[in-house]
C-alpha cells in the first residue's frame, strides 16, 4: 500500500498549511507564556509537531478503507488500554488519565477519540437508509458507551464530553427519527441527574456551578475564570504586547500555556488577535467540513465529518470555557495548548480528512 | 467493505455535513461578538481589575520625631528594625501554614490564631503584623526561607529606641500598637492599625507633632503577591522633633539618687517653669513596650505592687507633712494672725482640744519665732497657729500656693491632690469639719494630699516671692501652656514680707544647723524645708513607738537656690525614708550641686 507519486499530488496542503500555522502560532504563545517556567515547553512543543506531521504521514500513506475495517481491533486494543489505565496509572492531577511511555507521557482518552471515529465510520457506514433503525442505534450506543463510562471513571469530564460529541454527530449524519430523539434526551436527561447525584467529583459539580456565579468563590474554582476573563477584556483592541500581558507574565492566568493560552493570545494581541484566530480556524474548519464533498464513499464522509467535528467541538467548548461561558472541563484549544497527545490527536484526525481527499478517485 | 458501487449517492449526508458546518461558522460569530463585547466594550472595567490585580500599596512606615533634651542630646531616637506579616490572602490552607509560620517565627499557633481572628475586620489584601522588633540577624533565617513561605512578608519600619534605656521614662512615655477605637475616633488623623502610637508621657501628650506622614509604594506583585517591582513612591515624612528643658545630666543624676528607693525628685527653674529633672522610682525600660505584642512583663508592671508605670511626681499622692509649715507660715504671716516677732515656747508638746500633741523634738526647742520654727521644723509653734486661723485661711493660702489643683505641666494622668477645707468635707463626708483636725493639717497631715511636682510648684512661687510657676516640659516659648512669654504669670497675692521671712527660715533651716542641713552646698545659697510624713494613723504610730519599733516615714526635701534671684527648685520625696532631714535632704544637695556644675547653663 504504498503512496504513489499521483496521491501525493492530490494532498490538501492547504490544510496541512492552515494547521502548521495555528501549530506555530500556538508555540510563539507558549514561549510567551512559560519563557519564564523551567522545561522549555516552545521546545517540546515544537517536537510533538514533528511527531504529530509523522503520524499524519503514516495515517495518510495507509488507505483508510484499511483503517476503517482494521479499527475493530484498535477498538479492542484502547478498551484495554482505559481500562489497564484505570488500574495502574498513577494519579496525576486527581484523574487516572495519564500513562507513561518511557519518556513520555500519553493520554490513551486522547487516542481513543480518534479510534472512535474510525470505529464509527465502520459502523454507521452500513446504515445506508435516510434514518438509523432502532437496532443499529442500540449497537451504536453500546460501542460508544463502553469507553464512555471508562474515561467518566477516571474521571476526565471533557474527554467524556468530546465522545458525546463525535457520537452526537455521527449520529446526526446518520439520521435520527424524531422518536428516537426524544428518547434519547430522556435517556441522557436521567444519565444527568444520575451522574450529577452520583457520578460527578465535588471539584466537578463545583466548576459548574461556579460558571453560573464565578464571583463567588474568587479564589477557587471561580479564580480561573476571573483571571481569564481579566486578561482577555484586558487586552483591548490591540492587546499589551507579546510577552508583555500582566495576567499572564505575573502568573495571574492559570493553566497559561495549555487549556487557557487563548487568553494569552487575547491579552497580549487584544482582539486583533483574537479575530486573526478565529479567521485562521474558520478557514481551517471550513476547509475540513467542506471535504466531505471530495469524499469516495460514505465511510470517508463519516471520516471527515467526525474528524472536523472533533477538532471544532474542542475549538468551540475551549474559546467558551476561557470567557467564562462554559465550565472548566480541561479541553485545550486544538493545535494551539501546549500537550502531545492533543497534538498527535488532532494531527490524526488531520490525516483522515487528507487520507480521504486524496483517495477520492476509486480504486487508484 | 459494503459498498462496492463506485459513486454511491452520498447526498443526504453531505447535505446533513455541511448543514452542520453552517450552524458552526454562525457559532463562530457568535462568540466571536462576545470577544468583542469582553474586549471592546467592557475593555475599562477589565483593564482596571488587572491594574489592580497586580498592583500593591505598601506603606512606608514614617519615623517619629525626635525627643532631645535642652542640650540637644537625644532621649528618644528610631533604628530599623523587622516586622514580619502574613499576607491573609495568599493563606490557602490554614491547617498547613499557620504550624509551620508559628514554628519558623518561634511563635505559639494560638497567639498566631488570636491576632488573625482580633483583626479580621481588616482588608484580606492588608497585611497583618504578627511579629515586629526583630535584630537583622534574627531576620536571616526567615528570609533564607522565603520561597517556602510567600504569604510571610518581611518588611524594615523605623521603631522607637530610647538610647539611655530607662532616662526619663515616666516623662518620655511609651508606644504601643494603635487600637481599632483610637483609629475610629480620629477618622482626620489617617491612623493606620498595626501602627504605633503615643499611650503614655510626651509620647502621648505630643503625639499629633512626633508622628510622621505615612509614605507609600505602588507594587507590581505576581499572583503569589511577590513584589515584582515598583511604580510611584511617595516617600514618608518624619514627624516633628521636640526639645525638652529636661537636662539629661541633672536627670540622670536624680535617677542615680534615687536608686532602689521609691519616690520622686523634681528640679524645675522658677524663673522660667522650665522643667530640668522629673524622676520617679522605681522605673521601666521603655523600650520593652513598644512591640505591638504585650509581653508578660509588661502585665506584672502594671499590676505590680509598686507600680512602676506610675510617674510617682505627678500621680503619687502623699500628705505634705512639715513642708505644709511653709503654707502655714505664709497664711499666718499674710492674713495676720503672726508676725516674724511672734513666739510661742515649745516644751515638747502641747494639750490642744483636750489631746496631748507632741513635738517631733521631745525635749522642745524653747522660745520659737517663726524663722526658727521653720529653721527647727517646730510642731508646736504650728499647732497653735494652726488652732488660731482654722481651716479655711489654711485652705484658702495652700490653695494661693498652688496646692488642690493640677500645675498645668503638659504631661497626660497629673493628679491634683487634695487639700481639705469645711465645704469640701460636708460635700464629701457629708460630716462637719472638727477643729482637731485642722491641728493634723497645720503639720501636714491628715486629709491633705499633694503631689511633688505641686511641692516643686510652691516652692517656686515663694522662692519667686509670688511669682506663678507654670511648670513645662518643652524647651522654650511653646512650652508655656499660658499666653504669656515666661512661666511667670499673674502673681500669688502675698505680702512681700511675708516671702522674706519664710525664706529666711527657709535659708536658716539649710545654712543654720536646721534640719534641712544635710541639703547645704558650700558656695551655694540654698533655702529648703524638710518634711516627715507619718504613713500610717497618729493612734498606730504611738502604738509602735511605745513597742519600741521602728516608724517609717515618707521623707520630703523642697528647696531652691540662690537665695535671691532664684534658678533652680529641687523637690524631692523618698517613701518610707525616714526622716527628710536625714535622706530627703542630701538627696537634694546633690542636685544642688550638680546644677552648679553643669556646664552652659
Amino acid at each position: 500500500m504504498m503512496i504513489d507519486r499521483r496521491l501525493f499530488e492530490e494532498i490538501d496542503w492547504v490544510l496541512i498549511g492552515l494547521v502548521l500555522l495555528l501549530s506555530l502560532l500556538g508555540v510563539l504563545f507558549i514561549y510567551s507564556s512559560s519563557h519564564f517556567l523551567p522545561g522549555n515547553y516552545y521546545l517540546r512543543q515544537l517536537i510533538w509537531i514533528g511527531i504529530g506531521l509523522g503520524a499524519a504521514f503514516l495515517v495518510v500513506i495507509v488507505d483508510y478503507k484499511f483503517l476503517v475495517s482494521f479499527s475493530i481491533y484498535l477498538y479492542f486494543l484502547i478498551i484495554a488500554i482505559l481500562a489497564a489505565s484505570l488500574v495502574f496509572a498513577r494519579l496525576v492531577a486527581g484523574t487516572k488519565s495519564w500513562v507513561k511511555f518511557g519518556l513520555f507521557q500519553i493520554q490513551p482518552s486522547e487516542l481513543a477519540k480518534v479510534v472512535l471515529i474510525l470505529v464509527f465510520a465502520r459502523i454507521f457506514a452500513e446504515y445506508k437508509g435516510r434514518y438509523l433503525n432502532a437496532g443499529s442505534t442500540a449497537l451504536a450506543l453500546v460501542v460508544a458507551g463502553v469507553p464512555l463510562v471508562l474515561i467518566m471513571l477516571q474521571p476526565d469530564l471533557g474527554t467524556a464530553l468530546t465522545f458525546v460529541a463525535i457520537f452526537g454527530a455521527a449520529f446526526i449524519l446518520g439520521g435520527l427519527r424524531k422518536k428516537t430523539i426524544i428518547i434519547l434526551l430522556a435517556l441522557s436527561l436521567i444519565a444527568g441527574a444520575g451522574g450529577w447525584t452520583f457520578g460527578l467529583k465535588d471539584y466537578q459539580k463545583k466548576r459548574l456551578t461556579t460558571l453560573l456565579n464565578p464571583r463567588e468563590d474568587p479564589r477557587g474554582s471561580g479564580y480561573q475564570i476571573n483571571q481569564s476573563k481579566i486578561a482577555i477584556g484586558s487586552g483591548g483592541l490591540t492587546g499589551k504586547g507579546f510577552m508583555n500581558g500582566s495576567q499572564s507574565q505575573l502568573r495571574f492566568l492559570p493553566a497559561r500555556h495549555t487549556d487557557f493560552i487563548f487568553s494569552v493570545i487575547g491579552e497580549e494581541f487584544g482582539f486583533l488577535g483574537v479575530f486573526i484566530v478565529f479567521l485562521l480556524y474558520f478557514l481551517t474548519l471550513a476547509r475540513m467540513f467542506l471535504s466531505v464533498a471530495k469524499a469516495r464513499d460514505r465511510a470517508g464522509v463519516y471520516l471527515i465529518f467526525m474528524a472536523s467535528v472533533l477538532v471544532t467541538f474542542q475549538f468551540l467548548i475551549n474559546v467558551l470555557m476561557i470567557i467564562g461561558l462554559f465550565p472548566v472541563t480541561g479541553i485545550p484549544l486544538p493545535f494551539l495548548s501546549y500537550g502531545g497527545s492533543s497534538l498527535l490527536g488532532n494531527f490524526i484526525a488531520c490525516g483522515f480528512i487528507l487520507n480521504v481527499k486524496m483517495r477520492r478517485f476509486a480504486n487508484v | 467493505m459494503p459498498g462496492d458501487k463506485i459513486y454511491e449517492d452520498l447526498s443526504v449526508i453531505i447535505r446533513r455535513a455541511n448543514a452542520v458546518f453552517r450552524i458552526v461558522a454562525v457559532a463562530l460569530l457568535l462568540v466571536l461578538s462576545y470577544y468583542w463585547k469582553t474586549q471592546i466594550l467592557d475593555f475599562r472595567k477589565f483593564w482596571d481589575l488587572a491594574e489592580s490585580n497586580r498592583t500593591r500599596i505598601r506603606v512606608l512606615s514614617a519615623p517619629r520625631g525626635l525627643i532631645r533634651d535642652r542640650t540637644g542630646a537625644v532621649l528618644a531616637d528610631n533604628r530599623v528594625s523587622f516586622k514580619v506579616s502574613l499576607l491573609r490572602e495568599s493563606v490557602k490552607n490554614e491547617g498547613v501554614v499557620y504550624p509551620a509560620v508559628s514554628k519558623l517565627l518561634g511563635i505559639s499557633e494560638a497567639e498566631l490564631r488570636s491576632r488573625v481572628e482580633r483583626y479580621k475586620n481588616l482588608p484580606l489584601f492588608e497585611p497583618l503584623v504578627i511579629q515586629d522588633g526583630l535584630e537583622p540577624e534574627k531576620i536571616a533565617p526567615i528570609e533564607a526561607r522565603r520561597l517556602e513561605f510567600p504569604e510571610l512578608e518581611i518588611e524594615a519600619e523605623p521603631r522607637r529606641s530610647y538610647p539611655n534605656k530607662t532616662l526619663a521614662a515616666h516623662v518620655l512615655g511609651y508606644l504601643q500598637e494603635r487600637s481599632p477605637e483610637e483609629i475610629r475616633d480620629n477618622p482626620g488623623r489617617n491612623l493606620r492599625l498595626s501602627d504605633m502610637g503615643g499611650r503614655a508621657g510626651l509620647e502621648r501628650q505630643y503625639d499629633d507633632r512626633l508622628t510622621g506622614q505615612d509614605g507609600s509604594v505602588l507594587e507590581i506583585v505576581d499572583s503569589l503577591g511577590r513584589k515584582r517591582g515598583e511604580k510611584a513612591t511617595q516617600p514618608p515624612t518624619q514627624g516633628r522633633d521636640i526639645h525638652l528643658s529636661i537636662s539629661a545630666i541633672l536627670q540622670t543624676k536624680a535617677e542615680e539618687l534615687l536608686g532602689d528607693r521609691e519616690g520622686a525628685i523634681v528640679a524645675l527653674d522658677p524663673s522660667t517653669g522650665e522643667i530640668l529633672a522629673m524622676a520617679s522610682s522605681p522605673t521601666f525600660d521603655p523600650n520593652r513596650f513598644i512591640g505591638r505584642f504585650t509581653p508578660e512583663e509588661w502585665v506584672q508592671l502594671t499590676n505590680g505592687p509598686s507600680s512602676p508605670l506610675e510617674n510617682r511626681a505627678i500621680r503619687g499622692l502623699y500628705a505634705p507633712g512639715s513642708i505644709f509649715k511653709l503654707v502655714m507660715a505664709m497664711g499666718g504671716l499674710d492674713l495676720g494672725y503672726v508676725t516674724d516677732q511672734t513666739t510661742v515656747y515649745c516644751n515638747g508638746s502641747v494639750l490642744i482640744y483636750g489631746t496631748s500633741r507632741a513635738c517631733w523634738f521631745h525635749q522642745g526647742h524653747g522660745s520659737m519665732n517663726l524663722v526658727n520654727a521653720i529653721r527647727n521644723s517646730c510642731n508646736i509653734y504650728f499647732y497653735t497657729l494652726g488652732r488660731q486661723m482654722g481651716i479655711d485661711p489654711i485652705a484658702a493660702s495652700a490653695g494661693r500656693l498652688g496646692l488642690g489643683r493640677k500645675t498645668g505641666l503638659d504631661l497626660p494622668g497629673e493628679k491634683e491632690g487634695l487639700v481639705p477645707s469645711e465645704e469640701w468635707k460636708m460635700k464629701a463626708l457629708k460630716t462637719p469639719w472638727f477643729p482637731g483636725e485642722t491641728i493634723s493639717v497645720a503639720i501636714g497631715q491628715g486629709q491633705l494630699q499633694v503631689t511633688p511636682l505641686q511641692i516643686a510648684v510652691m516652692t517656686g512661687i515663694i522662692a519667686n516671692r509670688g511669682g506663678r510657676v507654670e511648670p513645662h516640659l518643652l524647651l522654650g516659648r511653646e512650652g508655656s501652656p499660658g499666653a504669656g512669654s515666661s512661666g511667670i504669670a499673674n502673681r500669688a497675692p502675698f505680702k512681700h514680707e511675708a516671702f522674706e521671712s519664710v525664706i529666711e527660715g527657709m535659708w536658716r533651716s539649710v545654712n543654720d544647723q536646721g534640719t534641712g542641713q544635710g541639703a547645704r552646698v558650700d558656695g551655694m545659697d540654698i533655702c529648703g524645708k524638710t518634711g516627715s510624713t507619718q504613713v500610717v494613723s497618729r493612734e498606730r504610730a504611738e502604738m509602735l513607738a511605745k513597742a519600741g519599733k521602728p516608724i517609717k516615714t515618707h521623707s520630703w526635701f523642697s528647696g531652691f537656690a540662690p537665695r535671691d534671684k532664684p534658678r533652680i527648685v529641687v523637690t524631692v520625696l523618698v517613701e518610707f525614708g525616714g526622716g527628710g532631714g536625714a535622706i530627703a535632704g542630701p538627696l537634694a544637695g546633690q542636685m544642688f550641686r550638680t546644677w552648679k556644675d553643669l556646664p552652659g547653663k
